[in-house]
Formats: C-alpha cells, sequence, structure tokens
C-alpha cells in the first residue's frame, strides 16, 4: 500500500492526472498497442485453429516480433496509466481480471508457438489456443470495464 | 461544422429504436464497447497480416493465404461499423461536432479508398506472388498507408471524449 501511496503521488503520477494532454496521449497509445498486439495474437491463434493454412507458422514467426513490440508499448502505456491511481487500480476486480488473463494469455500463446515450432503435442494445439484468443479477449474485455466497474 | 447542417440528421439517429435502446439499457453501451474494441483487435490483426506480407517484412507468408484474412477484416469492419452506428445513435449530437469524430470518418473514407485500391489495383497481380517475392512498390505505399491510416483511426477514435468543449 505505501508503494501504491507513493506511486500516485510521483512526479509521473501527478503529470498524468494534471496534464491536460498526457492522460489521452498515453491513452490512445495504450489502444494503437491494443490493436497490435491483439491483432497478431488474433491472426496466429485463427492460423493454429486451422485458418489460412498454407502461411507457414515459421513465416507468421515475423508478427510474433510486431506482437512484442505491441506489447512493450502497453507494458510502458499501462505502467503510465497504472500511475494515475494506483490505489484504486491496485484493488479494483476488473483490474486483476485483466492482468490476470493477459498473464495466462501469454503464458497460453507462448504453448501455442511451441506447438507450432514442433516442440510439444500437436493434438492439444487448436485447445491452448482457443484457451489462448480466450483470455486475451478477456484481457480487453475487463480493459474496458474498468471504466465502468 | 455547423449545428443547423448536422441536427436535422442527428435528430434522425437520435429517434431510432437503436439510439433508445442504447440510452435506457444501462448495459449496452459498455457492452458494445467491448465488442467495437474486439472487432477492432481483428480487422488490425488480419490488416497486418497482409499488410505485414505486402510490405515485405514478413515475405515469406504466402500471399494467397494472407489474402483469406480480407474477409475476416471486411467481417471485422462490419461488426465495427454496426457497433459505431449504435455509439451514434445513442448520443449523435455529441458526436457529429466533435472534431476526432470528424477526422476518424474521414479517416476511415480515405482507408476504404486505398482498400479498393488495393483491391482494384493490386489484387490479382499480388496473388501471382511467390514466398519470398517482393511486392510491387505501388503495392507496398498501399499496404505502409494503410497501417499509418488505421493507427491513426484508432488515436483518433479514443481521443473522442476529450476534445468535447
Amino acid at each position: 500500500m505505501g508503494f501504491l501511496v507513493w506511486l500516485e503521488e510521483s512526479s509521473l503520477g501527478i503529470f498524468i492526472r494534471e496534464s491536460l494532454w498526457g492522460y489521452p496521449i498515453v491513452l490512445s497509445s495504450h489502444a494503437v498497442g491494443m490493436a497490435t498486439v491483439m491483432g497478431v495474437v488474433v491472426a496466429l491463434n485463427f492460423r493454429a485453429l486451422g485458418y489460412a493454412k498454407d502461411i507457414s507458422m515459421l513465416a507468421f514467426d515475423k508478427l510474433f516480433i510486431i506482437g512484442w513490440i505491441g506489447f512493450v508499448i502497453n507494458l510502458v502505456s499501462g505502467l503510465i496509466l497504472f500511475c494515475n491511481t494506483p490505489t484504486t487500480y491496485f484493488f479494483q476486480g476488473s483490474f486483476q481480471l485483466k492482468i490476470a488473463f493477459i498473464v495466462a494469455g501469454g503464458i497460453l500463446m507462448k504453448v501455442v508457438m511451441n506447438n507450432v515450432r514442433g516442440v510439444g503435442a500437436e493434438d492439444m494445439m487448436k485447445v491452448y489456443s482457443g484457451a489462448c484468443i480466450a483470455c486475451w479477449f478477456g484481457g480487453v474485455i475487463t480493459g474496458r470495464l474498468m471504466a465502468y466497474l | 461544422m455547423d449545428y443547423e447542417t448536422y441536427a436535422p440528421l442527428a435528430s434522425w439517429f437520435e429517434a431510432t429504436w437503436m439510439g433508445e435502446q442504447m440510452r435506457n439499457i444501462f448495459w449496452l453501451f459498455p457492452a458494445m464497447e467491448t465488442v467495437h474494441f474486439i472487432g477492432l483487435t481483428i480487422m488490425f490483426g488480419s490488416l497486418l497480416v497482409i499488410d505485414v506480407r505486402v510490405i515485405g517484412f514478413g515475405r515469406f507468408i504466402n500471399m494467397r493465404a494472407a489474402l483469406k484474412f480480407i474477409p475476416v477484416a471486411i467481417a471485422a469492419f462490419t461488426v465495427n461499423l454496426l457497433s459505431g452506428i449504435a455509439f451514434l445513435c445513442a448520443d449523435p449530437f455529441r458526436y457529429f461536432p466533435n472534431i476526432a469524430f470528424q477526422w476518424k470518418m474521414g479517416l476511415i473514407v480515405i482507408a476504404g479508398l486505398n482498400a479498393l485500391w488495393f483491391w482494384f489495383g493490386e489484387h490479382k497481380e499480388l496473388q501471382q506472388l511467390a514466398d519470398g517475392e517482393d511486392a510491387e512498390f505501388r503495392a507496398k505505399v498501399i499496404a505502409a498507408l494503410s497501417i499509418a491510416i488505421w493507427v491513426v483511426v484508432i488515436v483518433f477514435g479514443r481521443m473522442i471524449p476529450y476534445v468535447e468543449y
């Protein structure tokens, strides 16, 4: 709790609360990063689920790099947004769920990619892939609902 | 935009059944927002596959297979068009004069023209590309524009609540 209060009172917290354009700009970056990382997750899992099978999964790896760029944008912008009111967000159910979904989605994405690269059993890949996409959509839904719940 | 210009149209949107539902059912607006976000990610992801292939960064992605993401992008765009119209019906007098909304709509039209250019000008030729083969410079420009325009569309969409006066 002490750390959360410190974060809220940090210069970054003050900046994001008080600057006129700081919040909308960081929030927009968060939306663009979301589109990027989610877009890649969606495309990779569509492929893993059997859509557009003629794309070799290894060629799709390039997309994975772009996904990471989106993820980093969102990690950074997300941390800045978090400094807005960390003492509220940290205890907010929708925020906690969002982070849980992203962690689970990230792990599942790794599992799916391992399968794709020939490590692990292929018959389970579609199950993992379906769960992965569900987790990431869960992250988007709970993220959006943070404004309401 | 002048109030007199958009007022009749805005009144019409406001009076629709959809507008009434959006205002009366408290969870409908947030639900539509999450649908709009999910549609956005599916559409942007599909465009990324195609554009990354055409630009050349992912030149070993099979071109014909990448083009299978076009119907996915169109389906996701339709979802977002419909959920977007629902927002508009909910509070048209807020959206019409909103500068971010106006720019967003203008850019979507430009992105649409860019997509038509892609479809009618480049699509056939691109289908012949072998794996690893570079696309024409023209096609690369269209693909880069596509990503750039949609990124700005997302930014303006996100800005809508912040530029109200």
